[in-house]
């Protein structure tokens, strides 16, 4: 590849101009901001799993396949054409609430049983284990999915197909045609920021997960049960792992598939690490970062300034990397979390 | 340890028995499958011993997890990466028989295009580790996965690959992929799953050997010596050192060793010899894509290996590679599997039987046919929980010591 002034410098111009239009600003910020929020809930339960606990769960992204999976479920037994737009949103939040409380107890199980018991050992057989669990989800999802002649990959377009047609429709923003969805994924994504917020900063067990994430021994110390904890906080993540996943099943980026586990970890894994291992506000501010760069660089592709297709894809992984050589702690992470 | 008055020769020897043994029972192997398959056995022998061309799965894909375990299992430093370093040595090679590499003519031996791409892991398993090595435990872990999946997404897009680089890129059908001596040709055996060398009434004995066995001795061979060197480092002094790595880290910096560079070091080797995996697999699948070298499941495969194997042991993954094919093998009808076989065995009326609304045919199919990633799954995660050293491992730990050393002496025991 040769730099020629003569072509290159007149495209940087007129890419920048394109982009200093408000139209071009309206698309990448909105798009940005509904891909962000659904970055921050696929990552958040992670985060707050390895911040109390230091173990890095590999089955989030299975978890989110199960939700994904089991809200396509319900909403398509539920849901008839003539369902109106506001009932099916009605739906999707029963959907939320209920895949939320079985995947919280599926993950607390899981916990107790599984994970409880090697918690002595170096912290890569928790990722091991939790590795190895994954596979056998995502095996067991494709062998149920496919008894019941629905396709593993691609995605499932029964339950894509859903969505109500609000948020199907592109809707006009400064100039920028946008899908309704990101409006959506965007009041979602901070009904869960300011959730997860208050529930680490006003519950016992926030608590718990904000000195745990400190100092796990002076938790123990003071007489915390820090196992029981675990149990829980392991649950919660589990849970809000499946709400990701339920958020995942209408977007047409997305959608339930079995491809899912392994996807939606190392997205979340991304965020994670570019904000800090265990930091709720890293979480934040990575997801955001990451939404918009996706969105920047989808622009790119889309407008055809960029032509290499992998651009977003490389642009995120690419972004980790970055941080993790300049800042290998991520945004607000604390060096050496998790004890070790 | 041997007795003083005995001759080095002798000792050194009896230390390479196990080792002689399993490089005996991998070179009589397709032999004894050829038998096999001339007796009432046949069936069985072909639903229930892995075949040849998983064998020479077993070959490839159990150097890429020796190396994976050279690095993970002896300095604690789990790399989580390591496809990048086989998709690295598989894509060099297949680009460099295409002519594409610049600085590589097309035609060059096989064996010198696969030396260097496994010299350009080295460099790049370097350039790597310089920033990754700044960081233990699971960010290392991460960090070595985000650079794998930032080269996997940039391979997977990039069109100077191929016309399609989300499939990949093939050798050219010409093209010379010989394991020997370079620029010998009688020393050279073409290898292939499709276009290696076959050869009619060797030694006029009245033995044929196939280009898949053709194949598979080629491989093993590289194998073999790979193993080798890996083996001699880690019983030398530098080995040590990898291990007091992984022991405690803090300690071996205080003794005055420099952890830096010893862990660069170990690392740069183990990216060489996964490299010359990929390069293997590559020339043997007449091709490579994103998906089955640089991805992330490649590397997952080597971990259950390495796992089921017993990790801290060098030739533990090995076996792991060697059960984990085995089980891919029978739960797969590619090959005339577990599921085949059964459908044969069973009469019409049973396989046709319902229970509960399925029937045993549909049972076999559900849950036996290409089912391996499950059960591999749950026998993985029943080794990490119970038997965390994994085969090897835990012979070693009855025997108290590795096996070449104890070996000898059990049996003595058990012959008085």
């Amino acid at each position: 590849m040769t730099f020629e002034l003569a072509t290159e410098v007149p495209l940087v111009i007129d890419t920048l101009e394109r982009l200093f239009q408000p139209s071009t600003i309206a698309r990448i910020i909105v798009e940005g901001l509904g891909k962000a929020a659904v970055y921050f809930v696929l990552a958040v339960g992670l985060t707050l799993v390895f911040g109390l606990m230091g173990v890095l769960n590999f089955t989030h992204g299975a978890m989110a396949m199960l939700g994904a999976y089991i809200g396509g479920l319900i909403m398509v037994l539920s849901v008839s054409d003539g369902t109106g737009a506001l009932v099916r949103i009605a739906l999707f939040v029963v959907v939320l609430a209920v895949v939320f409380a079985l995947l919280t107890g599926f993950g607390s199980a899981f916990e107790y049983s599984l994970i409880r018991p090697i918690y002595d050992r170096t912290p890569m057989y928790q990722i091991l284990l939790t590795f190895g669990v994954a596979l056998i989800l995502e095996e067991v999802t494709r062998i149920v999915v496919l008894s019941q002649g629905i396709q593993p990959e691609p995605p499932w377009s029964g339950a894509m197909g859903t969505a109500p047609a609000v948020f199907t429709e592109r809707y006009d923003i400064l100039g920028a045609p946008i899908r309704g969805l990101y409006a959506f994924e965007i009041v979602l994504g901070i009904v869960a920021v300011v959730g997860v917020w208050l529930f680490l900063n006003r519950t016992l067990y926030g608590l718990y997960i904000r000195a745990g994430s400190e100092d796990p021994e002076m938790v123990e110390a003071l007489g915390i049960d820090v196992r029981q904890a675990f149990t829980i906080v392991f649950g919660l993540g589990t849970g809000l792992a499946g709400i990701g996943g339920v958020l995942l099943m209408w977007d047409p980026l997305w959608g339930p598939s079995a491809l899912l586990a392994i996807d939606v970890l190392l997205y979340a894994f991304v965020v994670v690490i570019i904000g800090g291992l265990g930091s709720f506000k890293g979480t934040v501010a990575a997801a955001i970062l990451v939404g918009i760069a996706d969105s920047f660089t989808t622009w790119l592709f889309a407008t055809g300034i960029v032509t290499f297709t992998g651009l977003p894809e490389l642009t995120i992984f690419g972004l980790l990397v970055i941080m993790l050589i300049i800042r290998p702690q991520g945004l607000y992470g604390v060096e050496e979390v998790g004890g070790h | 340890m041997s007795s003083s008055d005995e001759h080095w020769i002798r000792s050194y020897g009896r230390d390479q028995f196990p080792h002689v043994l399993v490089v005996l029972g991998f070179a009589l192997y397709p032999i004894l499958l050829g038998v096999l398959n001339r007796t009432p056995l046949a069936s069985e022998a072909s639903a229930f011993l892995p075949g040849l061309t998983f064998m020479i799965i077993v070959l490839y894909m159990g150097l890429f997890a020796i190396s994976f375990d050279f690095i993970s299992g002896y300095t604690g430093y789990l790399s989580f990466g390591h496809a990048a370093f086989y998709g690295t040595g598989a894509y060099f090679v297949v680009l460099a028989a295409n002519g594409q590499v610049p600085g590589v003519p097309e035609g060059t031996p096989f064996m010198i295009t696969m030396l260097l791409g496994a010299t350009l892991a080295f460099v790049v398993a370097l350039a790597i580790g310089a920033v990754s090595f700044r960081l233990t435990g699971v960010y290392f872990a991460m960090l070595t996965l985000g650079f794998a999946q930032v080269m996997y997404e940039f391979i997977r897009h990039w069109g100077y690959v191929s016309s399609n680089p989300t499939e990949g890129a093939t050798i050219p059908s010409g093209a010379d992929m010989s394991i020997g001596v370079p620029f010998v040709d009688s020393l050279n055996f073409a290898v292939g799953r499709l276009s290696g060398d076959s050869f009619e009434n060797v030694l006029g004995v009245g033995i044929d050997v196939s280009a898949t066995m053709t194949s598979y001795y080629a491989l093993g061979i590289v194998v073999l010596l790979s193993y080798f060197v890996m083996q001699r480092i880690i019983h030398s002094p530098f080995g040590k050192v990898m291990i007091a790595i992984r022991e405690n880290e803090e300690r071996a910096r205080a003794v005055g060793y420099n952890v830096f560079w010893y862990k660069m070091g170990a690392f740069a080797t183990s990216a060489f010899f996964a490299a010359i995996a990929g390069a293997l697999f590559a020339a043997y699948a007449g091709g490579a894509s994103p998906d089955n070298s640089f991805y992330f499941l490649v590397t997952a495969d080597a971990l259950i290996m390495a796992i089921i194997g017993g990790i801290g042991t060098l030739a533990g993954p090995l076996f792991g590679a060697l059960f984990h094919e085995w089980f891919e093998d029978i739960l797969s009808t590619e090959s005339d599997g577990l599921s085949t076989y059964l459908e044969q065995l069973l009469p019409e009326s049973v396989l046709t039987a319902e229970v509960a609304g399925l029937t045993i045919n549909d049972f076999i199919g559900t849950f036996l046919d290409g089912r391996a990633p499950l059960y591999l799954g749950i026998i993985f995660v029943l080794f990490v929980l119970f038997v965390p050293n994994g085969l090897l491992g835990s012979i070693r730990d009855r025997l108290g010591g590795t096996v070449s050393k104890r070996l000898p002496a059990t049996l003595e025991r058990y012959r008085r």
